[in-house]
């Protein structure tokens, strides 16, 4: 049974591919109901599906089998209701300013000229990089280009927030300040997000709830861990260790099946 | 490098050019066939003060900028929809694969039975020059965009046409001028070829005219005016793309 209530419901999905070989399984029925408003992080080790679980969500790829919906809707396309973050910087358009980038999605929905200064400089301002907003993507930091993503992202106002291990290239030490703005970013627009990472510490620090998934070819949802600890965590906190200890024995049975 | 350091570069390399020259023709060769640069540079300037060489250079020129423009706006809206379309593709790629292996040079003989040795044999060979290479160039751009790209305009609410109008055609960009600038060195070698075979005037012609009055100084000349000209036109070509591309890819 489905938490009939739930604002995102994936039902049974499924995802096969055919290969040379045969066929093979991405993800393998796969159930979850996201909250609004809550900040969900997929954890799993490389190649269990996870992405692709966010690319069947973002309308990207059609699901197998097993239906997924989005406030009550099927998802049959990508829509301006789900902004996405990817991993890489190569959605970021070349040859716009970072301004430009992030009134990309106002532009397409009509805003005047006004309207979309407002609303860049506003989530400028919410990513951290004010005074940036004339430069090119070529000339910005791997970090000042997901911030940007993220900007563009929320600057379309979407219903949610997917992310696909957005901080995945980035430096230990960038990716903790980007975690911890992305807390605050979160705790301001109150959007739900799906987040999809394959470090623990990441999930733990991030999440209300973390999704734990089998390992792949053909994963699927584990276990569930809520995060019941206040922001900003503090990552040496016994909580916080309990938390990692748990979702670590989880996702260690995956990595080094008996 | 900083731009005086590179003319100062440039003009250094030039320098040692005419040097090596002069000293494989006054030392080496020592031969009346192969002058050295200065009475080429002299007969180049009486040439100049004639009014002769400038006709030729303009007539050259004036067709490789008809048949260049021609085939490039024929070839790129072509190469946008064989990389955009798989039909499009299935369809004209074969037409791209099949005429780029018979160079402009062996449709010399058919232009001329077509369209007389006036402008139009020469302009509809250069566009043939021109346009296979900025259709692949085109058609490998579009190829090139990255997914991402394409998948975060939908996902801010883009349709196919604006995906196409506002992500692939400026992503395309860069390689449709990468594509020119190639085109722009074929187009050299094309106009040659065709006005030494059927011409009243340019370059070509003045290449051919001199070979048949034995005036060797006036086909260095004329060699050293293609080498100048496709010089000139290859970094002015390079100073555009600079201009209207570079800041949106470094790599160019």
């Amino acid at each position: 049974m489905l938490p009939a209530m739930a604002f995102v419901t994936l039902d049974h999905v499924a995802k096969t591919y055919r290969g040379r070989g045969g066929d093979w399984a991405a993800v393998a029925d796969f159930s979850l109901g996201l909250e609004e408003g809550e900040f969900f992080c997929l954890l799993g080790t490389s190649g269990c599906g996870k992405t692709t679980i966010l690319n069947m969500l973002a309308g990207f790829e059609p699901p197998t089998a097993g239906r997924i919906l989005v406030d009550g809707q099927a998802i049959t396309r990508p829509g301006a209701d789900r902004g996405v973050v990817f991993q890489g910087h190569d959605s970021l358009y070349d040859w716009l300013t970072a301004e430009g980038n992030i009134g990309f999605g106002p532009k397409l929905a009509g805003k005047s000229r006004a309207a979309r200064r407002e609303i860049v400089r506003h989530y400028l301002t919410m990513v951290g990089l004010g005074g940036q907003g004339g430069k090119h993507p070529s000339e910005l930091s791997g970090g000042m280009k997901q911030r940007i993503q993220i900007a563009r992202a929320l600057a379309n106002d979407p219903r949610m927030l997917l992310m696909d291990e957005p901080f995945g290239a980035l430096d230990a030490m960038t990716r903790a300040i980007l975690q911890g703005e992305l807390s605050r970013i979160w705790a301001e627009t109150k959007k739900t997000v799906l987040f999809i990472t394959h470090d623990i510490e990441e999930a733990c620090a991030l999440a209300t709830r973390v999704g734990v998934m089998t390992r792949g070819p053909g994963g699927t949802l584990k276990a569930v861990v809520p995060v019941d600890l206040p922001f900003p965590r503090d990552r040496t906190s016994d909580g916080f260790m309990g938390v990692f200890r748990q979702v670590h024995g989880l996702i260690h049975a995956e990595i080094h099946p008996a | 490098m900083s731009r005086s350091a590179t003319l100062a570069g440039y003009l250094g390399g030039f320098l040692l050019l005419f040097l090596v020259w002069h000293v494989a023709a006054t030392i080496l060769v020592k031969s009346a066939l192969f002058p050295p640069p200065w009475p080429v540079l002299v007969r180049g300037w009486e040439l100049i003060v004639d009014n002769i060489l400038q006709d030729q250079i303009r007539a050259s020129l004036r067709r490789i900028g008809q048949g260049f423009v021609i085939g490039s706006a024929l070839g790129i809206p072509i190469g946008l929809a064989i990389g955009s379309f798989r039909l499009v593709r299935a369809l004209l790629e074969p037409w791209t694969e099949f005429f780029r292996f018979i160079p402009a040079v062996a449709m010399i003989t058919v232009s001329v039975i077509w369209f007389g040795i006036g402008e139009e044999s020469k302009i509809f060979l250069i566009a043939y020059s021109t346009i296979f290479v900025v259709i692949i160039a085109t058609a490998a751009g579009v190829g090139a965009v990255a997914k991402d790209k394409i998948r975060a305009a939908l996902c801010l609410g883009a349709n196919r046409w604006q995906v196409f109008s506002q992500v692939a055609l400026p992503a395309t960009i860069p390689y449709i001028l990468t594509g020119m600038r190639l085109a722009m060195a074929n187009a050299f070698i094309t106009i040659v070829a065709a006005e030494l075979v059927a011409s009243n005037d340019g370059l070509g012609k003045m290449l051919w005219d001199a070979r048949l009055f034995m005036q060797v100084e006036d086909i260095f000349v004329t060699l050293l005016c293609l080498g100048m000209l496709g010089f000139t036109a290859d970094r002015l070509f390079r100073l555009a793309i600079r201009m209207f591309a570079g800041r949106f890819n470094p790599t160019i």
